[in-house]
């Protein structure tokens, strides 16, 4: 388990920010999100979703902007393209990792 | 809640699998529930205001109506067109809260035609059983509310199995009041109808993201 952990991008996988990544990777490229919507939907704590988020933002993988729409302070995240690719990366590795851990199941003694 | 590597290290592959689905699949039934709450309120109350005119009529003016028994058809419809818009403009705000998207506007175009099939076979299942007419016009209800709460409880497999909850105590709300109230059963059916709306409310409020 610990050489499967050692090929994943350790940023990415963690609980919390795979869900946050999954999220934000799912949108097309040219929206964004609601940083409320992320919150609620991955039942998180206004603390805890914006530690994460702070975290794949230092690593370059989603952009956090804030506006006012009506006088209302609204936060939106956004996949960058290198969040973006670092996430294919990830479910490549992930797809070897579970290949082999599969294979090693399977195959004679 | 901060990360340490011990935490990365205690999610498996097949867990890191699991949850990216499970992600994916909330996502999207969060987004087909985007401002529910607010829309199922305004389904509680409108169909409550039909209850009340309904018992209002029936027990203040029944000789009027007794001849004209078509009269609450136009009002019926006209409370359900004031819904499907209401439902639609308050869809169309909650999806803009989340992400001004081309995806959103189609997750909303697919429930709007959901409930409007559920609508529609509401209206035309009773003319297509023969009910659309004086004698038996009173049956009518009975038909229509089973439909809709079938409505709630097909969208609430699909997405949230709560809405098939309420889906149950609003047929229940009008279904118990009929057999058991007497002539103020559609009194009881409206209170009951609104109190099952703001417990939905509540629910969708404290849960959920619309």
């Amino acid at each position: 388990m610990t050489q499967d952990a050692t090929v994943l991008d350790e940023t990415i996988h963690q609980s919390t920010r795979l869900r946050i990544m999954s999220m934000v990777i799912s949108w097309p490229e040219t929206d964004r999100l609601a940083y409320g919507f992320i919150q609620k939907t991955l039942g998180l704590t206004g603390g805890n979703l914006t530690t994460h988020l702070r975290k794949l933002e230092d690593a370059g993988y989603v952009t956090i902007a804030k506006e006012f729409h009506n006088s209302k302070p609204r936060t939106w995240v956004r996949a960058t393209p290198e969040g973006r690719r670092a996430f294919a990366e990830y479910l490549a590795n992930l797809d070897r990792a579970l290949n082999h851990r599969w294979s090693r199941t399977v195959s004679p003694s | 809640m901060g990360t340490t590597g011990r935490e990365a290290a205690a999610l498996t592959p097949e867990e890191s699998w699991g949850t990216i689905h499970e992600t994916l699949d909330r996502t999207r039934s969060s987004i087909y529930l985007a401002g529910a709450s607010t829309i199922l309120i305004l389904w509680g109350v409108i169909v409550s205001l039909g209850y009340f005119w309904q018992y209002a009529y029936q027990t203040m003016a029944s000789d009027f109506f007794a001849d004209r028994p078509w009269i609450p058809l136009p009002i019926w419809i006209a409370l359900g067109v004031g819904g499907m818009v209401g439902s639609g403009i308050i869809g169309h705000r909650a999806t803009s809260r989340i992400a001004p998207g081309v995806d959103l506007r189609r997750a909303g175009i697919k429930v709007g035609l959901f409930w409007l099939a559920v609508i529609t076979a509401a209206f035309l299942i009773p003319g297509a059983a023969g009910l659309w007419n004086a004698e038996l016009a009173s049956r009518i209800p009975h038909v229509v509310v089973g439909i809709l709460g079938l409505g709630y409880v097909l969208f609430g497999i699909l997405f949230r199995p709560a809405l098939a909850m309420v889906g149950l105590g609003i047929a229940a709300s009008f279904y118990l009041p009929s057999y058991l109230a007497g002539d103020a059963a559609a009194a009881f059916a409206g209170a009951a109808t609104l109190l099952v709306a703001g417990l939905g409310w509540a629910w969708i409020r404290r849960n959920e993201v619309a």
